[in-house]
């Protein structure tokens, strides 16, 4: 595993900003290390000396005061460094996060309406939310210390090197022994810790399951009886988890041991040294100061290690999604599609998991409305659950690209386009069977960014029954809709959306319904066929899946959408 | 306990929380004890290399070192060992306080009467696996940290003032700096941080969500760039407000950084005359000058406890939030009247006192019948259900007898298919799990599953479409013990020939075996079904009443709304049997 995924800087600017600035401030770490302990040595060395049997009980006060003063210089500045990395540090990790997510949540979109496995919209979600948060401790906590081994360690050694060759080579040897035995320890028990890791991720997640059930285990009368399987789930989870523990703390107990036996075996060369007069007391202080320094960092590596993986996976799951190679809309243009036709030949799409192609082989040619009044055209999708005309309405927007054959338009100037290569979004006003709505008030959501005059609104308002869900919110047009459209039912959530692609996206020839009226009773379903007229009337073609007759009688044409079984390979 | 003590363990959610993890004092003084030791070891190192080189340089014989040599190795090895001895022993006890929490709070979830709706808020349960781990790391994060950190800072200032008081003092005084000074700053800023950004966060996340799962449709829409630009808005809030505490938390690394060097100065000021005068030896000075540089290694966990602590608080508050108040014992309902299974006498429901969803419902179900409440979304047909099924109790009115409830949103387990279908009773075979697939018409689906019966169906699963788990569940209510079945909204998600198929099923079952049905619809096409229909609609106070009553052919008759209602959405017994009509 690489302590730090390359992409990173390669793809995220602030990245890279980041790394300069942390290696920057790591170098200042450095030398200021370096100068604390020739300071602490320089002032305490011939004081020892000094009030030791044979010494003259004097010193030098001017250097002393000299050494003091730069050691209190050097207190300065180890706060002034940790503060710039706290405080500018952590700023340049939320912009890294920041830009991570931006560019991770494009990219999933890009990937349209059926993304491959690992990509749907839950799970990106979780990785762009909660999964890139475990980016910022390993950007502002394992990354730092990385950067700190890699450049305070090998200054150190080299100045202690200067002190005392012996102490730097009892250093040097043991320096490539840490990731050696690390690596050792990892290799050994990686299988077993992630094995275990599995178990209790799914004992765990079992036990949240029984939480989230609850309401319908009590309506079972069966509540009371998971809670001793709760306890014994607990328990194994325990047990797993101490198991991998025990194996996954053996590489911090082994980077422990050898950083500080090492300083151990330093402090004793040193002393006997010392005792046969091979080195001078000076040094061996800055030497014996130095010597914890030059593991510091490398130690703190180990204990943000967890903070690593966490990240490093964050990191990998991120560039797996980029990784994805995505359907973006089509380099051209589609033509005008007023007066045009949209023929379907032979469209078939394999439905992943089930077995069977959903739509089948279908073959149909679809009018479209003039574009005058009167001219309009209602044109219903019909067929069983499941026979895929949801996924016709996908491939009719051009979000999807059918498996085997194709939806071409022929456009009334005589020119055909495929649309899955020249998308008619421009000209398409789409309400899917769970309509974005929100945020903003009612009014900016249904305009959509369009100016629309009122009287308009209206009017499509009365169309769609919003007017009746508009007397009851507190400020009509201007009530706030959150995000999502909170604070709105599903059904007055469809009522707006109708509205939009009645009044907002008027200019639009053409309107795609998916299932209007499935959270509607029947008088609901009135509004939604008074919609569906009015738009024919306007002279636009309403594309509509639908399951009921009223809405099947309205229409001028009706595609029957038919799934078939394939052999299972 | 003295009345101020008990005042803030009433009032400390952390404190109320703390029984439910049944912690075992005993090991956390064991983790404590182990701690301590390592810190022994890393202090006592450098107190020996202190003493050794000093002395050392005095050239005394070899011998009078080889205590210190041998000190100086011992300790180095000393301190991985109990380290991880600590580690394993701390965890354990943070990962028993887990397992002990969780199941504690099931319990009480479970048994604290029938508090359908605090369950049914999906947000609130999504946050219990986090806030859980959250208060149980307060052990490993916080109160064994803070224990050691305590005797280990003790216990260097005691062998650092044992041989020059003043240096103690100003040792004692940089510990205060980094050990309570320093995670007070901490902990401020991480709670600026999460304050002023839980609204930045939260917009983030849900304009992540809108993006991801509205970005086909704001792609269509042509607004996917404004909407990323919001995103990006939102992700600079955020920014702004981790910025805001990071300027607090700067001053926290600053102290923790500089203090050590702070330390060792002052102690070099204060040692330097002493030996000079003769009152501390050289192997003393430099015993007092050196060892405060790993003495540090006491406090450097602390902010990050000090943070622990104030989030585990919070985790606590919020699980307490969940748990019912107190643990009402679930109602026993009363028997049915004989030769019935089910009597409503007059019965008003809602969900606050004084304001009912639905009033003055008389019904009586017998064995075998099947009765459909019918009415507009939101009406209050699932309120009646709930207290039909016993699970609110009525404002008004005597509930007799009981049943299942079938709720629409009913959870499918991460677990198989017959696992999943034997939450309805322990026994059910493999052939009953057939039955009854077979009879809501999801045979076809289970042949088609790659393991059968034993195919796992939810998070980590094969996915259930809507009108799958719709059926799955009325599967699954028909394996119950239960003689009446308060199915909501059977309907929902399936297309109307499968959805009268399934309302269908369920009215032969019932006949069949002598069970009752009541079912609630907005669909009224398939209430032909059933033998009485009772029409709920809202009167003039809100609360909805029984408007009209009767078997579904009076009803289209007697009632004008009822019988446009049932024309508009009429459909044939298949959809392809209505011909496509062409515009004239």
């Amino acid at each position: 595993m690489r302590p730090l995924d390359p992409r990173l800087l390669r793809q995220v600017r602030a990245a890279r900003a980041y790394v300069v600035l942390t290696a920057a401030l790591g170098v200042a770490a450095a030398g200021l290390v370096v100068v604390q302990a020739l300071a602490i040595a320089h002032v305490l060395g011939p004081v020892v000396l000094a009030v030791s049997p044979g010494g003259d009980g004097t010193v030098d006060q001017a250097a002393t005061t000299r050494w003091l003063a730069t050691l209190a210089g050097a207190a300065a500045g180890r706060a002034v460094v940790a503060w710039a990395q706290e405080r500018y540090g952590r700023r340049a990790a939320t912009a890294v996060v920041a830009d991570l997510r931006a560019q991770v949540v494009a990219h999933a979109v890009e990937l349209g309406p059926r993304p491959p496995a690992g990509a749907a919209p839950s799970d990106v979600a979780t990785l762009a939310t909660r999964g890139l948060a475990d980016l910022e401790p390993y950007l502002v906590r394992f990354l730092p210390q990385l950067l700190l081994t890699a450049i305070v360690t090998p200054a150190t050694v080299l100045v202690v090197l200067g002190l005392d060759w012996v102490s730097a080579l009892i250093a040097a040897v043991t320096l490539p022994l840490v990731p050696f035995f690390m690596w050792l320890v990892g290799t050994m028990t990686a299988g077993t810790s992630e094995r275990r890791l599995t178990t209790v991720e799914r004992l765990g997640s079992q036990v949240l399951d029984l939480v989230a059930g609850l309401p319908t285990l009590r309506a079972f009368g069966r509540e009371v009886g998971p809670g001793a399987r709760v306890r014994a789930l607990g328990e194994s989870a325990r047990r797993a988890t101490t198991g991998t523990l025990r194996v996954a703390f053996l590489s911090g107990a082994v980077l422990e041991l050898l950083t500080t036996l090492c300083v151990a075996i330093i402090a004793v060369g040193i002393g006997l040294r010392l005792v046969h007069g091979d080195v001078d007391l000076v040094p061996s202080i800055a030497v014996l100061v130095l010597a914890p320094e030059i593991f510091l960092p490398l130690r703190r590596v180990g204990a943000e290690f967890h903070a690593s993986t966490d990240g490093l996976a964050a990191t990998r799951r991120a560039f797996a999604v980029l990784d994805l190679p995505a359907t973006p809309a089509g380099p051209g243009t589609a033509p005008a599609a007023v007066g045009g036709t949209l023929v379907l030949d032979e469209v078939t799409v394999h439905a992943p998991d089930r077995h069977v192609d959903a739509p089948a082989g279908l073959s149909a040619r679809i009018p479209l409305g003039t574009g005058e009044p009167g001219g309009g055209r209602v044109v219903a999708l019909r067929g069983p659950s499941g026979a895929g005309k949801s996924t016709l309405v996908l491939l009719l927007l051009g979000l999807l690209r059918p498996d085997a054959g194709r939806i071409r338009l022929h456009a009334a100037d005589g020119t055909t386009v495929d649309l899955a290569d020249a998308p008619w979004w421009d000209q398409v006003a789409w309400v899917p069977q769970r309509p974005a709505v929100g945020p903003g008030t009612v009014r900016d959501v249904v305009t959509d960014g369009r100016r629309v005059p009122d009287a308009a609104l209206d009017d499509a308002a009365r169309t769609t029954g919003l007017d009746a869900v508009l007397a009851g919110l507190p400020d009509g047009w201007d009530t706030p809709v959150g995000l999502g459209g909170a604070g709105l039912s599903v059904g007055q959530r469809q009522r707006v959306a109708l509205t939009r692609a009645l009044a907002g996206a008027a200019d639009r020839p053409v309107v795609i319904l998916d299932e209007p009226t499935a959270h509607l009773d029947a008088r609901g379903e009135r509004t939604v066929l008074d919609t569906v007229r009015a738009w024919r009337d306007a002279g636009r073609t309403v594309v509509v899946v639908a399951h009921r007759a009223s809405l099947l009688a309205l229409a001028d044409q009706v595609v029957d959408v038919e799934a078939r079984e394939v052999a299972r390979a | 306990m003295p009345e101020t003590l008990r005042g803030l363990a009433e009032r400390d959610p952390l404190l109320r929380v703390l029984p439910l993890l049944e912690i075992r004092w005993a090991r956390v003084a064991r983790a404590v004890a182990l701690g301590t030791l390592t810190l022994v070891c890393a202090i006592g190192l450098a107190a020996a290399a202190a003493w050794l080189v000093a002395r050392a340089s005095q050239m005394p014989p070899v011998l009078v070192l080889s205590v210190a040599t041998v000190g100086v190795r011992a300790f180095g090895t000393g301190r991985a060992f109990f380290r991880y001895l600590e580690r394993l022993a701390s965890h354990d006890v943070a990962l028993r306080g887990m397992a002990a929490l969780r199941a504690n709070l099931y319990d009480r979830l479970a048994r604290g009467g029938a508090d359908v709706v605090a369950l049914r808020r999906g947000d609130l349960l999504a946050r219990v696996g986090g806030d859980v781990d959250d208060v149980g790391d307060v052990v490993v994060r916080a109160v064994v940290p803070a224990s050691v950190a305590a005797v280990a800072g003790v216990g260097s200032v005691v062998l650092v003032g044992a041989f020059l008081p003043l240096a103690g003092l100003v040792l004692l005084a940089c510990l205060l700096l980094t050990g309570v000074l320093s995670p007070w700053l901490a902990s401020r800023a991480s709670r600026s941080v999460e304050v002023r950004g839980a609204a930045a966060r939260g917009e983030v996340s849900a304009r992540t969500l809108e993006l991801l799962e509205d970005g086909q449709q704001l792609r269509v829409a042509g607004r996917l760039a404004d909407r990323t630009a919001a995103l990006r808005a939102a992700d600079r809030r955020l920014a702004a407000a981790t910025d805001d505490g990071a300027r607090v938390s700067g001053v926290s690394a600053a102290i923790e950084a500089g203090a050590q060097t702070l330390a060792v100065l002052g102690c070099l000021l204060v040692g330097i005359p002493a030996a000079l005068a003769g009152d501390l030896a050289a192997t003393e000075l430099a015993v007092v000058v050196l060892t405060p540089l790993a003495v540090f290694e006491v406090t450097t966990a602390l902010p990050a406890a000090a943070v622990q602590l104030r989030r585990s608080r919070e985790a606590a508050r919020r699980l307490l939030a969940l748990l019912p108040q107190a643990a009402a014992p679930a109602p026993v309902p009363e028997p049915a009247p004989a030769g019935t299974l089910l009597a409503l006498d007059d019965v008003a429901a809602g969900w606050a006192p004084g304001a009912p969803v639905v009033r003055g419902v008389d019904l009586t179900v017998r064995p075998g019948a099947v009765v459909a409440l019918a009415g507009p979304s939101g009406v209050g047909k699932t309120t009646l259900l709930l207290a039909a099924a016993g699970l609110l109790p009525p404002t008004h009115g005597r509930v007799r007898g009981g049943g299942l409830f079938v709720a629409e949103d009913g959870h499918v387990f991460g677990t198989t298919v017959l696992e999943n279908l034997r939450v309805a009773r322990p026994d059910v075979t493999e052939d009953d799990a057939r039955d009854a697939l077979d009879a809501v018409g999801l045979a076809a689906w289970l042949a088609a599953l790659p393991a059968g019966l034993d195919t796992p169906l939810g998070t980590g699963g094969t996915d259930v479409s809507g009108g799958e788990r719709r059926r799955l569940l009325v599967a699954r209510a028909l394996l119950a013990p239960h003689r009446v079945l308060l199915v909501d909204e059977p309907a929902e998600h399936l297309d109307a020939a499968t959805a009268d198929a399934l309302v269908a099923a369920l009215a032969a079952h019932a006949r069949a075996t002598g069970r009752a049905v009541v079912v609630a619809s907005h669909r009224l096409g398939p209430l032909g079904l059933a033998d009485e229909v009772l029409l709920l609609d809202a009167g003039p106070d809100g609360a909805a009443r029984v408007v009209a009553r009767g078997p579904h052919t009076a009803l289209l008759r007697a009632d004008a709304g009822y019988a446009w209602a049932a024309e508009q959405e009429r459909s044939g017994p298949s959809p392809a049997a209505v011909p496509p009509r062409p515009r004239p």
